[in-house]
């Protein structure tokens, strides 16, 4: 007690303290670390045929003649890439592309107007007004899609009790103007007239999995 | 493998091979200016708007199928330009040709050879389908 008093009365000067910090580190084992490898490059060797060889080496652009080389070879190797619009990627049926809207093999569209695609597009980009036709059926007046809303999850799809909307394999309706892009469903229809061989291999591809 | 195939000397046949399939040098330099590269394949089948399609299964996938655009187009074809029944054959999502499938034959089907209409007279343009909610007041005149 007497003495740890005495000890940090010492230790107020500095150079008290570094002469008692010298005192006690010399009881403390520490371990001592000899084992250490070199792991950065080497120094070039200096003897003469090491540096006529190195000098040899700049004087005939060995690493430029190689790089040449590998671009001599690669002009006669296939190349990785494909050249659209002439070769095109693999599709999967499941892409989800633009949309249409399918009609039963009589002709009569397949849409009830039940609007389970309006409130689950998490986008918000289907708009849907219903009317009764003159036969009494229950139908849609107004089918819009905002194509540019549209963020492409197949929400509307998987919604869809009928089939009805489908989101086909066309990916290449990119447009000159944002109006062209604000489908409404006689569009929609029209895409699935002119899709619906493509959308029905799609669905028959795929109907273990839905 | 025989010692012309490993020094790869069987390219120059294949290549005056391709040269005599595309129908002569200058046709061939057309062909190579409009798509870019002079490909050896065999004619599968023509769509009606006159796209031919061809296939070499030597080449890598994605590279082993591919369209000619029809000859009418000049250098404005386009992507969209692949029939429909075409379409899945040259994705890789079936490896039936269309010849051989089976077809809808359904009487409402749409022509099947419909591109992109953007930027033409044809282009779609928006319009509502549904009756004005609001109509608008006329006004008597005072002759009546």
């Amino acid at each position: 007690m007497m003495n740890s008093a005495k000890l940090s009365s010492l230790a107020r000067n500095s150079l008290q303290y570094a002469a008692l910090r010298n005192v006690m580190r010399s009881n403390v084992i520490t371990q001592t670390r000899n084992c250490y490898v070199n792991v950065s490059p080497e120094d070039p060797k200096m003897d003469w045929e090491s540096i006529t060889d190195r000098a040899a080496t700049h004087m005939f652009f060995r690493e430029v003649a190689r790089g040449f080389a590998i671009t001599l070879a690669h002009m006669f190797k296939e190349p990785a890439t494909l050249n659209y619009p002439f070769e095109k990627g693999p599709l999967s049926p499941r892409f989800r592309g633009e949309h249409a809207l399918r009609r039963y093999p009589s002709g009569e569209e397949r849409c009830i107007a039940c609007k389970l695609c309006e409130a689950i597009c998490p986008a918000q980009a289907i708009t849907i007004e219903a009317e009764e036709r003159e036969d009494g059926a229950r139908r849609t007046t107004r089918y819009d899609i905002d194509m540019t809303k549209c963020i492409y999850c197949g929400f509307c799809q998987e919604a869809c009790p009928v089939d009805a909307i489908v989101e086909g394999p066309n990916f290449e309706f990119s447009t000159e103007t944002h109006e062209e892009l604000l489908y409404n469903k006689e569009k929609l229809l029209s895409n699935g007239d002119k899709w619906e061989p493509e959308i029905a291999v799609n669905i028959q591809d795929d109907y273990l999995y839905r | 493998m025989s010692i012309i195939k490993y020094f790869g000397l069987d390219k120059i046949g294949l290549f005056f091979r391709i040269i005599k399939q595309h129908g002569g040098i200058r046709a061939s330099l057309y062909k190579l200016y409009r798509m870019d590269e002079l490909m050896d394949g065999t004619l599968v089948g023509t769509d009606n708007f006159g796209n031919k399609y061809f296939e070499n299964k030597n080449n890598m996938f994605g590279r082993d199928r591919w369209v000619e655009y029809s000859p009418h187009v000049g250098m404005d074809y386009d992507g969209s330009q692949v029939s429909v029944e075409w379409y899945g054959w040259l994705h890789h999502k079936t490896d039936i040709p269309p010849p051989e499938a089976k077809k809808l034959g359904y009487s409402w089907l749409a022509d099947p050879n419909q591109p992109n209409p953007t930027g033409t007279t044809d282009a779609y343009i928006p319009y509502s389908t549904t009756r004005p909610k609001v109509e608008p007041w006329i006004p008597k005149s005072k002759s009546q």
